[in-house]
């Protein structure tokens, strides 16, 4: 019977008397003033630290990429392959939201060395030194919102249902005839009204912040990518109002529904998320730095194939002589130390493919394996999804890397080629310029390090099943409420 | 308006109640008197669908109350031995909330305050949480929110329980009123006194069993003594 009343279309007025009173009477209680104050106080404490250090670190990229271009060109007459040795840096672009969320930003880097020979890893701490990728960060706005969010939606509404039992209005209402739908949607928006009290001023200032930054206009689609935040944040209140009413309906007092509601907090807040990292780092095991290091320095010799580089060098040198039908590399028609440097380069390059590719490869493993854990936990289909949309991912910072290291091949690319002129010149076969010394203009020839972030699309694509095993936990979560509301009648009795 | 129809209840072994069979007409203050456990608030919770029968019909206004839950609650209020009522809202608020829920979003503020005052609240406790109502101002206000549900039959489950000699006097005068709009009610109580007073048929119950029924027209308060206290030994 209940579930059949549950299907009954009613007025939605009566909805709306419901939500109404349930509004006023939290705003009335003491506790929710205190426990929304606190709320309203982290929260904007978190904004503001983390337009901060965006603000900071933005201004501090911007001015440290522009100078670092700077002493690349300024960096003084000299050999071609000395300057690629010289190097240069590229900065991370700070994430269009990564104010709001920095996700894994602190335990990636945000500066990398770009020099011959060597593919370096973004200075700071590199993700396989801390434990897997990284599910916990600083003090931010998407932190509170996901550990405190469902804490304020759980304290709200642990009475709703239990507490009227308790108290014997649930008889009272019931005898009303209004309907158990009814009750829950009235409970839920009047519930979930109160806790968005304690959110609003956040978001309005947070909206003025965004103002403010006017990055509005340089990120792929800020304003889908705010609003599709706005959704998924909203979609995981959701699931814990719903849960919340659910627990709450089944349960024969308040102590029991809060004791089972705060239980499955500690699960989703704590447990699963440290539990997922570890698991996923024993699954999917990532090498720590130094031994990352020494396999591809053993692979860099040996090569990858089995054939060590001298070898392949050799053969290399000598399929170029058959080419020009030379007997000597010395004859070559080019500058033959600056053609086998950048062959060796590019022997590099595969074995730098093969195990950055690889490392990659597993955080990503890591990283899904992890939001697989989702389907019993919904903060993990979040974390995903709002590092995503904030920038401060690993699919970020995977772009920025591998920008990072195609410039630099395209760098010392450039200053090897300039360089194997040098032969030309020193026949006097060809100009009388000395390709031996580049100056500021033969520098100039590479271009300022820039990249492109994921695009919305992107990051859509890669998080599509974190945003449908959430949407999941919203829908699971409703009809689990509505089956527990649909029980009410008998267990008031 | 309301009416049992060979109407039982069982958990496992234990019969609750035993073929209850009773009409209760508008107009009609009908009492179950009876010992704990003998049926009476079981007989009240069936009205309210608060609980499936295990045979036979519980009818309101001749709907059945297992098929027509929302339907028969319509026509029904209900006053327990102490009217719940949210503690953070004001009387006028707790009226309000319960009209509206009771299909009723016609009131304005004067027609609530109205009610209050019909039903012997004080001006001044109108505006008053009523966390702060004692339990006599709160079977007011559940005899005001009746009022404002214009309920064709009550349901009251020991409604004077533990109220003093005064407010019970008044309440069953409000009964009275509710009775000569042509209410029926049923009222389930353990007082004799009250039942005579007030009801036009008292129902006498032993381990759910309607073991005899009475006009109070008929019998004097020393008979109905005595025949209750039969049934209970």
């Amino acid at each position: 019977m209940a579930e059949a009343s549950l299907s009954r279309v009613t007025p939605p007025s009566m909805v709306g008397v419901v939500a109404r009173k349930e509004f006023t009477e939290i705003i009335r209680d003491g506790r929710f003033k205190w426990t929304a104050i606190i709320m309203v106080m982290l929260l904007l404490t978190a904004l503001a630290t983390g337009w901060q250090k965006y603000t900071a670190y933005s201004e501090v990229q911007a001015a440290a990429q522009g100078e670092t271009n700077h002493q690349w060109l300024k960096q003084g007459d000299k050999n071609p392959h000395s300057a690629a040795h010289y190097g240069n840096y590229a900065f991370k672009q700070a994430g269009p939201l990564s104010f709001f969320d920095n996700g894994i930003e602190p335990y990636t880097g945000n500066l990398l060395f770009m020099e011959a020979h060597k593919q370096n890893l973004a200075i700071s701490r590199p993700a396989n030194d801390s434990s897997a990728v990284s599910r916990f960060g600083d003090l931010n706005g998407a932190m509170i919102l996901q550990v405190l969010m469902p804490l304020l939606i759980i304290f709200l509404g642990f009475t709703a249902f239990s507490g009227e039992k308790e108290r014997g209005t649930l008889r009272q209402l019931l005898s009303m005839g209004v309907n158990q739908r009814d009750l829950l949607w009235g409970k839920a928006i009047g519930i979930g009204g109160a806790a968005l009290l304690a959110i609003v001023p956040c978001i309005v200032l947070g909206a003025l912040v965004l103002s403010m930054l006017q990055i509005s206009h340089t990120a792929d689609n800020f304003a889908a990518r705010v609003g599709l935040m706005a959704l998924i944040y909203t979609g995981y209140g959701l699931v814990f109002l719903f849960l919340t009413l659910g627990v709450s309906a089944l349960s024969s007092s308040p102590r029991t529904s809060l004791i089972a509601l705060v239980g499955f907090w500690a699960f989703s807040v704590f447990m699963v998320p440290k539990s997922a990292a570890e698991i996923s780092k024993a699954v999917y095991p990532s090498p720590s730095w130094g031994e990352f290091q020494a396999t591809m320095r053993a692979d860099q010799v040996r090569g990858l194939d089995g054939v060590p580089t001298a070898a392949k060098l050799g053969k290399y040198v000598r399929e170029l002589m058959k080419q020009y039908n030379v007997d000597s590399p010395t004859k070559l028609p080019l500058y033959f130390p600056a053609v086998r440097m950048q062959k060796l380069e590019e022997f590099d390059h595969e074995v730098f493919d093969h195990h950055y590719n690889g490392l990659r490869d597993t955080y990503m493993a890591q990283r899904r394996l992890q939001d697989a854990f989702g389907i019993m936990d919904p903060l993990m289909s979040l974390k995903s999804l709002s590092m995503g949309l904030s920038g401060s991912d690993l699919l970020h910072h995977d772009r920025y890397t591998r920008s990072a290291e195609e410039h630099r091949r395209m760098m010392v690319s450039k200053m090897n080629g300039y360089l194997s002129k040098a032969a030309v010149d020193l026949n006097g076969v060809s100009s009388s310029s000395n390709y031996m010394t580049a100056d500021e203009a033969v520098f100039s020839i590479v271009p300022s390090f820039s990249y492109t972030p994921p695009t919305l699309e992107e990051v859509t694509k890669e998080y599509g099943s974190a945003f449908a095993i959430l949407a999941a936990w919203v829908l699971a979560s409703i009809v689990f409420a509505a089956a527990a509301v649909g029980r009410v009648r008998k267990v008031s009795a | 308006m309301l009416e049992a129809i060979k109407l039982k209840k069982t958990y496992g072994d234990f019969e609750a109640l035993k073929g209850l069979d009773l009409k209760i007409n508008a107009g009609d203050i009908y009492c179950l008197l009876g010992a704990n456990g003998a049926g009476k608030s079981t007989t009240i919770n069936l009205f309210l669908n608060f609980i499936d029968p295990s045979e036979g019909q519980a009818k309101v206004n001749g709907l059945d109350v297992t098929t027509h839950p929302l339907e028969t609650k319509k026509f029904l209020a209900y006053i327990p031995e102490t009217v719940m009522l949210y503690g953070n809202l004001t009387g006028l608020e707790n009226l309000a909330y319960f009209a509206k829920l009771g299909g009723h979003n016609e009131y304005s503020d004067s027609d609530l305050r109205n009610f209050l005052k019909h039903v012997g609240l004080q001006d001044g406790a109108v505006e008053k949480r009523v966390a702060a109502y004692s339990k006599g101002m709160r079977q007011k206000v559940g005899v005001a929110i009746a009022l404002a549900k214009q309920a064709k039959a009550l349901l009251l489950d020991e409604p004077t329980s533990g109220l003093d000699p005064k407010a019970s006097n008044e309440f069953s005068e409000l009964l009275k009123q509710l009775q000569g709009g042509g209410a029926a009610i049923l009222m389930a109580t353990h007082d004799l006194f009250r039942a005579k007073e007030t009801g036009t048929r008292i129902g006498i119950m032993r381990e759910g069993r309607l073991m005899q029924q009475l006009s109070t027209d008929e019998v004097s308060h020393a008979d109905l003594e005595r025949i209750y206290l039969e049934h209970m030994h």
